[in-house]
C-alpha cells in the first residue's frame, strides 16, 4: 500500500467553455496519509469543494491524477467510480441531505443497504449507530422533526454505515450552532483516533483547526499554504 | 424499496391524483374491453350457438346478418358427401314487425330447424335454454328487447311481414347488438314470413360424423360446390366478428376508446412520476454520491411507477366491475370475460413502465457532484 492513501497530483479542473471558462483548480498536488484528519480552508471560489469532489470520485480532473487507497482512479469509468464510492468513501454535507420521507433509522439503514449489508442486519446496525450518537430516542423521527444538530448526527451515522475508510465532509458545521458544531468536530476527531478513518473536512469554520492534523489553505485554485497542527 | 414507497406516499395528494389517473385508465380499458368482448361475442353468438361443424353460405356473405339465398339442391349435394351425417337450415332476414298496438318496426327474423343446436333459440326444442317445448310456429324474443317488442302478455298476436304470428316466449342471452330486435322461430315458419320458397334456402349447416376430419369434408365440399362458401363454424364466426369489428368501424370505435384509456393513463402516470422524480432529484443525486448503482436508482423510480400502477389498477377494477354489471342492464350484450380484469394488469404495468422511462432517464442523468451545492 503506498504511503499516500488519498490524494491528487498535478490536478487541474475547469468548468464552462470559452469566455465563461473558470479554472477551479490549477495543478494542485495534495497527498494525505491513512487515518489522518485534514482540513481544507479558503475563501469562496478557492476550489475547496472541487478538491473534495476529486477525492470523492465525483469528478475527474482535466489533468493530473487522483488516488484512492493508493490506486489511481482518475481514468476510471463512472460505473467503476460508483463502486469505489460505495465501498470506500462516505460523505457528510452542509445541508445534511437526508431522505426526507424516511425516518432517522431508515436513513441510516439505507446507508447499510447501499453498502451491501444484508436486510436482516441493517436495522439492528442502524439502531446501534444512532444510539452511539445519542439519537436512541429519535429513531423513528423524520428529518423534519429533528434539530439541525440531530440531522447532522444522523447524516454522520449514515456516512459511517458499512464502515467505509474515508469520510469527506463539506461544511458540516455551517448549519449548526456553536455547541452542536463543536460536538460534530469531536465526533470527527474520534473517528480518526478510534476508528482509523481518513477524514477530509472542507470548511470556513476556524474551530476545526484545533481538531485537524493538518490544515490546507486554498486560494484561486491553488494551495496557498499548509499548516501541520501540533 | 421503502424509499420508493415513502417517496410516493409522502405527498399524499399527488399519490391520490396518480391513483385516480391510473384507476380511470384501467376503468376505461376494462369498460371498453367489456364492450368490445361483448360486441365480438354478440357478433357471432348465433353461429356459436349451433352445434353443426360446417356452414354453407352464398358466396361472399360477410356476416350472419347479411345472408343471401342458395338453391336448395346444394343441401342435397352436400348431404351426399362422405362424412356428412346430418344437415340443417337457418335463415335470417329483416322483416316488418307490427305489435299488438299497430306500431311497426324492423326486426331481424331468425328461423332454424329444430336440430340446429341445443343452445340455439328455436321453439319446440327441449332443453334449449329457457325455451320449453312449445308450438314450432311460436315466435320468441329476447328479454332485453321487451320494451321494443311491446307485448304485455304472452302469447301475443302480432304481425311479421303482414303475416299473423304468435309471440309465445321470452328468452335470455340473445339480445341484438344492432339496435333492432331479433325474433326467433322455426325455419318453416320463418320462410313463410319472408317468402322464401322451398327451392331456396339461406344457410345450410352440416354435421360431420365421427371418424371424419372436418377439414377433409370441407375440402370435398369445396370441390363439389365451388359456387358457394364452405366454412367451418369457427371460420364463419371469425368472419362475422371481423366484419363487425373492422369493416363497419363499430368495433374500431370501441377499440379506440380502450386505447384512449391507455393513453390517458400513460400521460397521467408519466406526469406524476416525472414530477415526483424531479421533486426528489436532489435525493437521487445524493443516492448516486453515496454509491447507489444505476440499477438501484432505476429500480426506485420503477417501483414507484409499479406501486401507482398496482394501487390504481385495484381501485379501477373495484369500480369497473359493478359498473359493467349495471351497464348490462342497459346494454344486454356487454360482457366482461373473467380474464379481462386480470389481463388488464399487463397493459397497466406496461403503461407505468413506459411512463417511468423519462423519469428513470432524468434520475440517472443527475450529476452526483451536485451534492456539494448547498
Amino acid at each position: 500500500m503506498p504511503d499516500h492513501f488519498l490524494g491528487v497530483e498535478g490536478a487541474s479542473v475547469s468548468f464552462g467553455k470559452g469566455g465563461a471558462r473558470v479554472r477551479a483548480l490549477r495543478t494542485v498536488s495534495l497527498l494525505l496519509k491513512r487515518s489522518t484528519f485534514s482540513l481544507v480552508m479558503g475563501p469562496s471560489g478557492s476550489g475547496k469543494t472541487t478538491l473534495l469532489s476529486l477525492f470523492g470520485c465525483l469528478l475527474s480532473p482535466d489533468e493530473g491524477m487522483v488516488f484512492v487507497e493508493g490506486v489511481a482512479v482518475n481514468r476510471l469509468r463512472e460505473v467503476e467510480r460508483t463502486v469505489i464510492r460505495q465501498k470506500k468513501i462516505s460523505f457528510v454535507f452542509q445541508a445534511f441531505r437526508l431522505f426526507h420521507s424516511l425516518s432517522a433509522i431508515d436513513n441510516v439503514a439505507l446507508g447499510f443497504r447501499l453498502r451491501g449489508v444484508r436486510q436482516s442486519e441493517r436495522i439492528v446496525m442502524a439502531q446501534d449507530l444512532l444510539h452511539r450518537f445519542g439519537l436512541g430516542d429519535k429513531l423513528q423521527q423524520r428529518p423534519t422533526g429533528l434539530s439541525p444538530g440531530e440531522k447532522q448526527r444522523v447524516a454522520i451515522a449514515r456516512a459511517l454505515a458499512g464502515n467505509p475508510p474515508i469520510l469527506l465532509a463539506d461544511e458540516p458545521t455551517a448549519s449548526l450552532d456553536s455547541q452542536e458544531g463543536r460536538n460534530v468536530c469531536r465526533i470527527f476527531r474520534s473517528l480518526v483516533d478510534e476508528s482509523g478513518k481518513t477524514v477530509v473536512v472542507v470548511s470556513h469554520d476556524p474551530r476545526w483547526q484545533e481538531f485537524a492534523d493538518r490544515t490546507v489553505i486554498l486560494r484561486d485554485g491553488q494551495i496557498e499554504r499548509e499548516v501541520k497542527n501540533p | 424499496m421503502k424509499l420508493a414507497w415513502q417517496n410516493i406516499i409522502h405527498d399524499r395528494v399527488r399519490f391520490l391524483v396518480t391513483v385516480l389517473g391510473v384507476s380511470f385508465a384501467v376503468f376505461l380499458m376494462v369498460f371498453q374491453g367489456s364492450l368490445l368482448a361483448g360486441f365480438l361475442q354478440a357478433a357471432s353468438k348465433l353461429i356459436d350457438a349451433s352445434d353443426f361443424d360446417i356452414w354453407i353460405t352464398a358466396r361472399g356473405v360477410p356476416a350472419f346478418e347479411f345472408g343471401a339465398t342458395l338453391e336448395s339442391r346444394v343441401r342435397e349435394i352436400a348431404a351426399g358427401v362422405p362424412g356428412v351425417i346430418e344437415t340443417g337450415r337457418v335463415c335470417m332476414a329483416f322483416a316488418v314487425y307490427r305489435n299488438p298496438n299497430g306500431k311497426q318496426q324492423i326486426v331481424g327474423l331468425v328461423g332454424a330447424d329444430p336440430n340446429i343446436g341445443k343452445h340455439f333459440p328455436v321453439p319446440g326444442l327441449p332443453g334449449s335454454g329457457s325455451v320449453e317445448v312449445i308450438s314450432p310456429d311460436a315466435v320468441l324474443y329476447d328479454e332485453s328487447n321487451r320494451d321494443q317488442i311491446e307485448v304485455t302478455t304472452l302469447p301475443a298476436e302480432v304481425e311479421i311481414n303482414r303475416h299473423r304470428a304468435s309471440i309465445e316466449r321470452q328468452i335470455q342471452g340473445f339480445g341484438s347488438f344492432l339496435g333492432l330486435s331479433y325474433l326467433f322461430t322455426s325455419y318453416r315458419n320463418a320462410t313463410r314470413y319472408i317468402s322464401l320458397g322451398p327451392e331456396r334456402t339461406m344457410y345450410i349447416l352440416l354435421r360431420v360424423g365421427r371418424g371424419y376430419s372436418v377439414s377433409a369434408v370441407q375440402q370435398s365440399l369445396r370441390r363439389r360446390l365451388p359456387e358457394v362458401d364452405i366454412l367451418t363454424r369457427q371460420e364463419f364466426a371469425h368472419k362475422s366478428r371481423i366484419y363487425w369489428m373492422i369493416k363497419t368501424g363499430a368495433g374500431g370505435a370501441i377499440l379506440t376508446g380502450a386505447v384512449l384509456g391507455f393513453l390517458i393513463g400513460l400521460v397521467v402516470v408519466s406526469q406524476t412520476i416525472y414530477a415526483n422524480t424531479m421533486d426528489n432529484i436532489e435525493e437521487y443525486a445524493t443516492l448516486k454520491a453515496l454509491g447507489a448503482s444505476r440499477a438501484f436508482v432505476a429500480l426506485i423510480v420503477c417501483t414507484q411507477a409499479l406501486i401507482c400502477s398496482l394501487v390504481g389498477s385495484i381501485v379501477g377494477l373495484l369500480v369497473v366491475v359493478p359498473l359493467v354489471d349495471y351497464a348490462k342492464s342497459l346494454i344486454s350484450w356487454v360482457y366482461i370475460p373473467w380474464w379481462l380484469p386480470v389481463a388488464m394488469i399487463v397493459p397497466s404495468l406496461f403503461m407505468c413502465s413506459l411512463a417511468s422511462i423519462a423519469s428513470v432517464r432524468s434520475a440517472l442523468a443527475v450529476e452526483p457532484g451536485r451534492v456539494f451545492r448547498a
